[in-house]
C-alpha cells in the first residue's frame, strides 16, 4: 500500500486514477422499501435448503438482502447511506425528531436514512437471527396490514419524505422496492390510487430519485407487471428527462424468484454512473452521442485513513496539502503557480549559487513557465473530448498482446443527438456481421489523453444466470509504440512432439469443455479476506481466519484425480529426455569459477547442517536455479536454502 | 563494439565563436495569437546554440548521473586547455564548462556565449576536446565518447595530419556529429547560395573528415534542429523476474504435480509523460532594480507539504452539504493541526471507524507462483475483460530442461486451441492476482502471455436497455420504432463499413500489396512526446509568450484523421447515412422550461402516437386527461421550491382526490373535449374586461362566435398567450363536431393556421401538437367530422405537426421526427 503522503496527493496528469475517485466522490443512498403485508409473511420452503426442512418467509429474505447489500456498500463506499422503510404494516413510528416530518400512515420507517454503521448492520442481523428461531418474529414485529392496502401513492410519499430528510442533495438516490403483491389496488376506486400513485412517483422522479423495483414471483403466482406497475412506473431515463420518445417500459425491472432477490439487486448495487459523456464522429458531419461506462474496473482495497485518539473518542483527521517556496517560506496559491522542467541536479559546488537551487532568473515581464491551461492543451494536442472513427479492421488484428489497461463500454445517448440509438444499433450489427472492429481516436475527457482504441462489438445476448450481455462497443484501448517492450529471449530448446503430445493428454484432462474465464467464480480474496477482519474489528468480533475460504486456489483434487497418470507419464519422459544433458552456453567475457554444485549434494550438506561450507556463490548459483532471491548475507542465503529443501 | 549502454556516455560539444557566428539570421516564430509571423533576428550562434541546448535538455530531462557532457568552445579570446597547458599552441580554444552532468545552470551559461573577435580552429578543438574526454574517461573505458561539433565553417582550418587524428579517434572509438550551419545537405534538402569559397572547401573537409571516421556523420543545423523534436522511443529492456509455474499439489503429491522454473518480463507497460514542475513567481520587491532592464522575476521550485488538522466540525457536515460549503471561510480558522506522529492509522467502516495501527491488517498467506487452474478454449476469451498491462513468461533461460518442458505445454495448447487460466502470486503473501496464459510460438522460442482478468469484484453489471427488443406498456413487442433502424437504414450502415475498410488503407509492402492503416508499433503516444517537447522548449527559451512552442512533429499527428484516400472513397457512403439517419444534435435545454399540462400530457399523447391503429385510444386519453390538469396545478410549485416539491401538493392529497371525483361527474356529452373543465380551472384575471359574448363558455377567452377575433385580441393585449392557445384549440375541437361544422370549415382552417404560427412563434409546440392529435381523435371517431380531418390533411406543409427541424429552427422544442408526422398525415 502506498505511503499516505502519496495516494492523498492530487496530481491532476495521473488522469486514469481519477476515474475511481471520481466514482467514489459521489455518494449513493438506498432506500429499502418493503412491503408487509399478509402475503409477506407467509411461511415457505427456503429454496435454500432441502424441500420442508427450513421456512422462511419473503419478509425474511427481503431483509436478508438488504443486509448484504448494506454489508457490501458500506466497504465500497463508506459514506453511503442506507435506509429501511416498511409499509402495509400497522406499525407506528416511534422515533420522532424534530426535524422529522411525520410519514403516512401504514407506513414504518425501520430505520431512517443514515451513513451505514456497524450497530445498523447488527440490529437487523439480531432480528433476523431471532426470526429464524421464532418464525412469528417478524410478523409480532411489523404487524401486517389486515384487509386493505396503503395506497402506494401514500408509499412513494413517505419515501419521498424520507429521502427528503436524510439524503445528502447531491447524492444519488435510490429505491429498491420489493413486493409480491402485482396488483394492490383492485377493486373500487383503483383508477384513483393508480392515478395518485403515478403522480406521487412522477413527483418523487422529478427530484432525482430513481425507482428500482424487485417484484417477487412465485410458481402460484406470477407477477403480472401490466395490472398495475407498468401503468405506473415512469420511462426509463432517471434523472428527469422525460424526453424519451418511448413509452417503452423502465429499463431496470426486476421481477425475480426470492431465491433470485439478492442476485437480482446485486445487479443494481452499484448505481449505473456514466464516466464520460461525449460526441461519437462516425465521419465527418456524422455525430451521435455516447456515454461510456466501466465496467471492468479493479476493485481495490479501501486506504486507511488517519484518526486522533482524543481520549473518549476516536477523530478522524484530515489533510491538507500546501505549495510551498522554500527558499522563502511561503504559501503559493494555486492559482499563481506556473509549470516547467525540473531545474536537474546541481553538478558540484563548482560556481553554482547555492540560494539559485530550484529557481529560474529571467527578465522581468518574461515567462519561461507554462500555465495550467497551456499544460492541458500538450496533453490533449488542442482536442475536444470525443470518439473519432478512423476506420474498420478485421476482428483478428485484435490482438491478445494490444492491451494496456482495462476497457470502458459505451451506449448510445439519444438526449444529445436524436437518432443516436437507430445509429448505433445498426453499426453494431454492421460490424458483427462482417466480423470487424472499429479503430477510434479517444479523448475521453477534458483533463485525458488521446489515445487509440479498438471498437469492440457486442450484441445483446441472455446467458443462463439471467444476465444478459448489453449492447454496446468495448473501447478497448491500444498500446502505443511507446508502451510495446521487445521479447526479451530469442530462443530456447524446443520440446519433442512425443513429450508435446504427453503435454497434450493432460492439457486436454483438465480443459472446461466449452467454458471461458468466469469472472463471477474468482471473489478476490485479499480483498474479501481484508473486509472480513474489518467487518469483525467493527462489529468487535473475533475474527475467525480458519474459516475463511479461497475461491481462488486451484482445485488440486479434481486435477489430481483426472490427470495425475498422465503427468506422471510427461515428468517421466521430461527426465529422460535429451535435454537434460545439454549445457548452456554461458556468455559474456569473465570466466567463473565452477559455481554448479549438485542439488543432491546441497541437499546432503542441508541435511548434515553444514551447509555453511558452500561458498556463497555457490549458494547463491543453487537459488538462482530455483528463482529464490539471492539477496542477503550468507545466513539469509542458507536460511531460504534451508526453507526451500524442507518444502521439497 | 558492446552494445551501447543508456548513459554512461560522455559528450563533448564543440561550439565555434568565431566571429562569424555572430552574423545575424531571420527565423521564423510560430504565428502568435492573431494569426501573424513574427520575424526574429538571432546570431548564428543563438541559432546553433539551440541544438547543443536541446541535447543537453535531454540529458537533463532522463536525469542520468552516467550521462556527462562539457562544452569547450573555440574563436574564444581566451585559451584554457590541457593540450595547451602541457605543450602549447592550440591557442583561443578554452575549456568553459567542465565534464559533469548537466544541469540548468548548464543552460544559462551557454547562454551567456556571446561570437569574439578572434577565428578559431575546429580541429585544434576536436584535439582538446577528444584529450580532455580521455583524460576524464582514463578508469571508465566501457563509457561511449561522443563529441558533438557546432560550427558554420567560415574559419579558417590546419587541416594537416587529419589522418593521424582520425586514427586517434577510432583508437578510443569516438563518435563525431558535426551540425553545420547552412551546410549543403540533401536530405532536407538545403542548399546555400553565395557560399564562400572558404566555408565550400571547409564543407568538403569536414565531410570527407566525418565519413573516414568509423562513426561520424555532418549534417545542416536546420535537419538536426527537427530531428530532435521527431518522437523516439525509450528502449526500455524488461528486468527477468524469476518465479515458478506449477501445478497440482507439489507438497503431498509431488509425483503428479510440477513446477517449472520461469522469467517473466514486461510485454506493454504503460510509458508516461514525465510530471510538471511546479513553480510561482517571487513577488517582486520594488526597491531594487528601479532600471527595467536589470529587474529580474524569479520563478522558485515549489514543494509540497502535506498538514493534518481536525476538523471540529466534522460530523456534521454528513447531513447538510449546502450549509458546509457557506461555512467553508469559518471553518477553515477553526481547524487545529495535528502533529503526524500523533496519528492512528485505521479504516472506515461506514460511520464506524475501525482502527488497524499497521496500516493493514494480517495479509491473507499466500505462496509465490503461478497455479494453473485449468484450461479453456481460446476462441472462448473475452478480449474486453483483459484488465492490465501484459507479461511474457519465459522458462528460465538457463534451464534446457524447463524450456522443454515449458516448450511442450505451449506446443500442446496451440494445437489444441486452449488458454489457461492462473492465479499469480507474486512473492509470499503477496495478493493473488487471476488471468489469462496464452501460448505463443516464436521462431525459436515458446512462452506464455499473461493478461490479468477480472475477479467477480471487478465486474460492474450494469443494466442497458435493449436497443431491438422495444415493449410498450402493454407488455407487446414493438417492431418499427424510431430508435430501430429501418432495413434502408442497416443497407446504409454496411455500405459504410465496407467503405472506410482499412485492412487495405496503408503503405505498400516490398510486393507492391497495400497493408492495413495503422500499426501500434508506429503509433506514438502524442501527449509523451509532446509535453516532452513542452519541457525542452521551455527550458531553452526565456519567454513562452514571444517564443512559443513549435507545433507538433508530424509523425505525432499521422493517424488523427482517416486516411484521406478511404474518406475519398467513402464520401458517397458517409452522404447516404448522413441522409438516412437524419440524426440531428438536440439543442440543449434552456433551463428555464415550462412545465406544465402539455409536459405531462405527452405521456398519453406518446403512447397514442404508437398505438394510433388501435381504435381504443380516445378513452384511455379521456380518462387520464384529470391527471394531466392536476399536473399542470402542481407542478409549477414544484419548480419554484425544488428541495422539497411534493410537501404543498401531497399535504392536499386528499382534497385532491375529492376534486378528481368532482371533474369526473360533470363531464359533458362529448367525452373526448372535456380536457380543461371550465368550472374548476382557475382563470387569470383578463387584463381589460372584454364584452360579453353569447357563444362564450364560462371561463373562455375564446369565444365560439368570432374565435379568431377573439384569439388576435388577446395576442394583441399579449400577456394571456397560453390561455388563449388552449381555449382557441378546445373551441375548434367543440366546434367541429357540431352539426354544419362543413360550413365554418374555411374559418376553422384559418382559425388553426394562426393557431400554429403562434404556436410555433410563441414556444407552444407542444400545445399544438398535443392539439392536433386530440383533433384528429375526435374527427376520426364517432361522431366526429372525417371529412373536416380530410381537408387538414391537404395542408401538410402549414397545418401538419411541428416537427423537431421546424422547432429548432424557431428556437423551440419538438418531439415529433418528420417521419412522425408524415406517418400521421397519411
Amino acid at each position: 500500500m502506498p505511503p499516505y503522503d502519496d495516494w492523498n496527493r492530487i496530481d491532476d496528469e495521473e488522469d486514469d486514477e481519477l476515474q475511481d475517485d471520481y466514482l467514489e466522490a459521489k455518494r449513493d443512498v438506498i432506500l429499502f422499501c418493503i412491503d408487509c403485508s399478509e402475503s409477506m409473511f407467509e411461511q415457505r420452503d427456503d429454496p435454500r435448503y432441502e424441500p420442508g426442512e427450513v421456512k422462511t418467509c419473503h419478509l425474511q429474505t427481503a431483509l436478508e438482502a438488504a443486509v448484504e447489500i448494506q454489508k457490501k456498500k458500506v466497504i465500497v463506499g463508506p459514506n453511503d447511506s442506507v435506509g429501511i422503510l416498511l409499509f402495509n404494516t400497522t406499525r407506528k413510528t416511534e422515533v420522532k425528531r424534530s426535524d422529522t416530518t411525520e410519514i403516512k400512515r401504514h407506513t414504518y420507517i425501520y430505520q431512517p436514512l443514515e451513513p451505514i454503521s456497524a450497530p445498523k448492520i447488527q440490529e437487523v442481523m439480531q432480528l433476523l437471527d431471532a426470526a429464524r428461531e421464532n418464525p412469528d418474529e417478524l410478523r409480532e414485529a411489523f404487524p401486517p396490514l389486515t384487509g386493505k392496502k396503503v395506497p402506494m401513492g401514500d408509499v412513494f410519499t413517505s419515501c419521498n419524505w424520507v429521502l427528503r430528510d436524510g439524503a445528502p442533495k447531491t447524492a444519488s438516490k435510490r429505491i429498491f422496492l420489493i413486493t409480491d403483491d402485482d396488483d394492490p389496488h383492485s377493486g373500487s376506486g383503483s383508477e384513483q390510487l393508480l392515478r395518485s400513485a403515478k403522480t406521487t412517483l412522477e413527483d418523487l422522479v422529478q427530484t432525482g430519485v430513481t425507482v428500482e423495483p424487485f417484484f417477487i414471483s412465485t410458481d402460484e403466482q406470477s407477477f403480472d407487471v401490466s395490472k398495475f406497475y407498468s401503468q405506473v412506473l415512469p420511462n426509463g431515463t432517471t434523472d428527469g428527462e422525460e424526453d424519451e420518445e418511448s413509452s417503452t417500459l423502465p429499463e431496470s425491472i426486476s421481477i425475480t424468484r426470492i431465491d433470485d432477490l439478492l442476485a437480482q439487486m446485486r445487479f443494481h448495487e452499484v448505481p449505473k454512473r456514466a464516466l464520460f459523456s461525449i460526441p461519437f464522429e462516425l465521419a465527418p458531419g456524422l455525430k451521435i452521442g455516447v456515454k461510456g461506462y466501466g465496467l471492468v474496473t479493479e476493485q481495490k482495497k479501501g486506504s486507511y485513513k488517519y484518526f486522533v485518539d482524543l481520549g473518549d473518542s476516536m477523530e478522524l483527521v484530515n489533510s491538507k496539502t500546501r505549495y510551498v517556496d522554500e527558499g522563502t517560506e511561503t504559501d503559493m496559491d494555486k492559482s499563481k503557480i506556473v509549470y516547467g522542467m525540473s531545474v536537474g541536479a546541481t553538478v558540484g559546488d563548482d560556481d553554482d549559487d547555492m540560494s539559485a537551487i530550484g529557481t529560474r532568473a529571467v527578465q522581468a515581464g518574461r515567462r519561461p513557465f507554462y500555465t495550467a491551461e497551456e499544460i492541458r492543451s500538450f496533453r490533449t494536442l488542442g482536442l475536444e473530448p470525443t470518439i473519432k472513427l478512423l476506420g474498420f479492421k478485421d476482428r483478428e488484428t485484435l490482438l491478445f498482446e494490444d492491451n494496456i489497461k482495462h476497457s470502458n463500454f459505451i451506449y448510445p445517448d439519444e438526449l444529445t443527438y436524436s437518432g443516436s440509438k437507430r445509429t448505433f444499433s445498426a453499426l453494431i450489427k454492421s460490424m458483427v456481421s462482417k466480423n470487424k472492429i472499429g479503430l477510434v481516436l479517444t479523448l475521453t475527457r477534458r483533463n485525458a489523453t488521446p489515445t487509440f482504441c479498438a471498437l469492440l462489438p457486442q450484441e445483446e445476448k441472455e446467458d443462463d444466470a439471467g444476465w444478459t450481455d448489453p449492447p454496446g462497443f468495448h473501447l478497448v484501448p491500444l498500446p502505443f509504440a511507446d508502451d510495446i517492450r521487445a521479447a526479451p529471449i530469442e530462443e530456447a530448446c524446443r520440446a519433442s512432439d512425443e513429450l508435446k503430445d504427453l503435454a497434450k493428454a493432460w492439457v486436454e484432462k483438465l480443459a472446461v469443455k466449452n467454458g471461458a474465464y468466469p469472472p463471477d467464480s474468482y471473489p478476490n480474496p485479499a480483498l474479501a479476506y481484508h473486509n472480513a477482519q474489518l467487518q469483525a474489528s467493527a462489529f468487535r468480533e473475533e475474527f475467525d481466519a480458519e474459516s475463511f475460504e479461497d475461491l481462488t486456489e486451484p482445485k488440486v483434487d479434481v486435477m489430481h484425480r483426472r490427470a495425475g497418470k498422465l503427468l506422471v507419464a510427461w515428468k517421466q519422459a521430461l527426465l529422460e529426455d535429451d535435454s537434460a544433458s545439454i549445457v548452456p552456453v554461458t556468455t559474456g567475457s569473465k570466466r567463473k569459477a565452477d559455481v554448479n554444485v549438485a542439488e543432491a549434494e546441497i541437499r546432503s550438506k542441508w541435511e548434515s547442517g553444514t551447509l555453511s561450507k558452500l561458498r556463497v556463490d555457490q549458494l547463491k548459483e543453487f537459488l538462482k536455479s530455483k528463482s529464490l532471491a539471492v539477496s542477503g548475507k550468507k545466513d539469509d542465503l542458507i536460511q531460504r536454502i534451508s526453507e526451500w529443501m524442507e518444502s521439497h | 563494439m558492446p552494445a551501447e549502454r543508456a548513459g554512461y556516455t560522455v559528450t563533448m560539444f564543440l561550439v565555434d565563436l568565431s566571429p562569424s557566428m555572430g552574423t545575424t539570421r531571420s527565423v521564423e516564430l510560430p504565428p502568435d495569437a492573431n494569426g501573424d509571423q513574427h520575424p526574429a533576428e538571432i546570431t548564428n550562434l543563438e541559432y546553433g546554440l539551440q541544438f547543443v541546448k536541446l541535447k543537453i535538455q535531454e540529458m537533463i530531462y532522463n536525469g542520468r548521473k552516467t550521462d556527462q557532457c562539457g562544452v569547450i568552445v573555440f574563436g574564444s579570446e581566451e585559451t584554457d586547455n590541457i593540450v595547451n597547458e602541457k605543450n602549447g599552441g592550440y591557442e583561443h580554444v578554452a575549456e568553459y564548462i567542465p565534464i559533469g552532468q548537466p544541469n540548468a545552470g548548464t543552460l544559462a551559461k551557454l547562454d551567456a556565449l556571446e561570437p569574439s573577435s578572434v577565428a578559431g580552429d575546429p580541429i585544434d578543438a576536436l584535439v582538446v576536446a577528444v584529450e580532455t574526454q580521455n583524460a576524464y574517461l582514463a578508469s571508465k573505458k566501457t563509457w561511449t565518447r561522443k563529441v558533438v561539433l557546432v560550427t558554420d565553417g567560415e574559419s579558417p582550418m590546419e587541416t594537416e595530419d587529419w589522418e593521424a587524428i582520425v586514427q586517434k579517434m577510432d583508437t578510443l572509438d569516438v563518435w563525431l556529429t558535426v551540425v553545420g550551419v547552412d551546410f549543403d545537405d540533401d536530405e532536407l534538402p538545403f542548399y546555400e547560395e553565395n557560399k564562400s569559397s572558404i566555408k565550400k572547401a571547409n564543407e568538403e573537409f569536414l565531410t570527407q573528415f566525418a565519413s573516414s571516421l568509423r562513426t561520424g556523420i555532418i549534417g545542416t543545423c536546420a535537419l538536426a534542429l527537427r530531428e530532435t523534436t521527431k518522437p523516439d522511443i525509450k528502449q526500455t529492456k524488461s528486468t527477468l523476474m524469476g518465479t515458478v509455474l506449477r501445478l497440482g499439489d507439489t507438497d503431498t503429491r509431488p509425483e503428479e504435480a510440477f513446477e517449472i522454473n520461469v522469467k517473466n518480463s514486461k510485454c506493454t507497460a504503460m510509458a508516461r509523460a514525465k510530471s510538471w514542475k511546479k513553480f510561482a513567481m517571487r513577488p517582486m520587491d520594488e526597491e531594487d532594480g528601479m532600471n527595467e532592464e536589470d529587474r529580474q522575476a524569479i520563478y522558485a521550485e515549489l514543494k509540497m507539504r502535506t498538514e493534518y488538522f481536525l476538523d471540529p466540525n466534522i460530523g456534521q457536515d454528513d447531513d447538510d452539504d449546502v450549509k458546509m460549503e457557506v461555512e467553508e471561510e469559518d471553518k477553515n480558522k477553526a481547524l487545529e493541526v495535528v502533529e503526524k506522529e500523533q496519528l492512528i492509522r485505521g479504516f472506515k467502516y461506514g460511520s464506524t471507524y475501525a482502527p488497524c495501527p499497521d496500516g493493514q491488517f494480517p495479509r491473507l498467506p499466500t505462496r509465490r507462483g503461478i497455479d494453473i487452474c485449468g484450461f479453456f478454449k481460446a476462441k472462448n476469451f473475452r478480449r474486453e475483460l483483459s484488465m492490465g498491462e501484459i507479461q511474457y513468461i519465459w522458462a528460465d533461460p538457463g534451464q534446457p530442461q524447463q524450456q522443454v518442458a515449458l516448450s511442450s505445454i505451449v506446443q500442446a495448447m496451440i494445437q489444441k486451441g486452449y488458454m489457461a487460466i492462473a492465479r499469480w502470486v507474486t512473492k509470499d503473501g503477496m495478493d493473488p492476482k487471476m488471468g489469462v496464459l496464452s501460448p505463443v510460438m516464436f521462431d525459436k522460442v515458446e512462452c506464455f502471455l499473461w493478461a490479468q482478468m477480472p475477479f467477480a469484484d471487478d465486474v460492474r453489471k450494469y443494466t442497458f436497455a435493449s436497443l431491438d427488443r422495444l415493449i410498450n406498456k402493454r407488455g407487446e413487442v414493438i417492431t418499427e420504432h424510431p430508435y430501430i433502424p429501418t432495413k434502408e437504414q442497416q443497407v446504409a450502415m454496411d455500405n459504410f463499413v465496407d467503405a472506410m475498410d482499412l485492412m487495405e488503407a496503408g503503405d505498400k509492402d516490398e510486393d507492391g500489396n497495400r497493408q492495413p492503416w495503422f500499426d501500434t508499433r508506429l503509433s506514438y503516444n502524442p501527449a509523451v512526446h509532446r509535453v516532452k517537447q513542452a519541457m525542452f522548449h521551455c527550458a531553452v527559451v526565456t519567454d513562452i509568450a514571444t517564443n512559443p512552442l513549435p507545433p507538433p512533429h508530424p509523425e505525432l499527428l499521422k493517424y488523427f484523421d482517416p486516411p484521406k484516400r478511404v474518406l475519398k472513397y467513402a464520401k458517397d457512403a458517409i452522404a447516404e447515412c448522413q441522409a438516412t439517419f437524419k440524426v440531428r444534435q438536440v439543442p440543449k435545454r434552456v433551463a428555464k422550461q415550462r412545465k406544465d399540462g402539455h409536459v405531462h400530457a405527452r405521456y398519453d399523447d406518446d403512447e397514442m402516437l404508437l398505438l394510433d391503429k388501435k381504435p381504443n385510444t380516445n378513452t384511455q386519453g379521456a380518462t387520464q386527461s384529470p391527471t394531466q390538469t392536476r399536473g399542470a396545478q402542481s407542478s409549477p410549485k414544484g419548480k419554484a421550491k425544488e428541495t422539497n416539491p411534493p410537501d404543498s401538493e401531497t399535504e392536499d392529497d386528499e382534497s385532491d382526490s375529492e376534486m378528481l371525483l368532482d371533474r369526473a361527474a360533470p363531464s359533458k356529452a362529448e367525452p373526448p373535449t372535456s380536457k380543461k373543465p371550465p368550472s374548476n380551472h382557475p382563470l387569470p384575471t383578463p387584463a381589460r374586461s372584454l364584452s360579453p359574448d353569447p357563444a362564450r363558455a364560462p371561463g373562455r377567452i375564446i369565444g365560439a362566435a368570432f374565435p379568431l377575433n377573439d384569439f388576435r385580441q388577446n395576442l394583441k393585449s399579449g400577456d394571456l398567450v397560453t390561455k388563449a392557445v388552449e381555449d382557441l384549440s378546445e373551441v375548434i375541437k367543440e366546434t367541429v363536431v357540431k352539426p354544419f361544422a362543413m360550413r365554418r370549415k374555411a374559418e376553422l382552417l384559418e382559425c388553426m393556421g394562426a393557431l400554429r404560427e403562434t404556436c410555433l412563434k410563441e414556444d407552444e409546440i407542444d400545445a399544438w401538437n398535443s392539439f392536433l392529435q386530440d383533433l384528429k381523435a375526435v374527427c376520426t371517431s364517432s361522431p366526429g367530422n372525417s371529412a373536416f380531418w380530410s381537408e387538414v390533411q391537404k395542408h401538410d406543409g402549414t397545418l401538419n405537426l411541428i416537427t423537431k427541424l421546424e422547432a429548432k429552427k424557431h428556437g423551440g422544442l419538438s418531439l415529433i421526427s418528420a417521419s412522425e408526422a408524415q406517418e400521421f398525415f397519411s
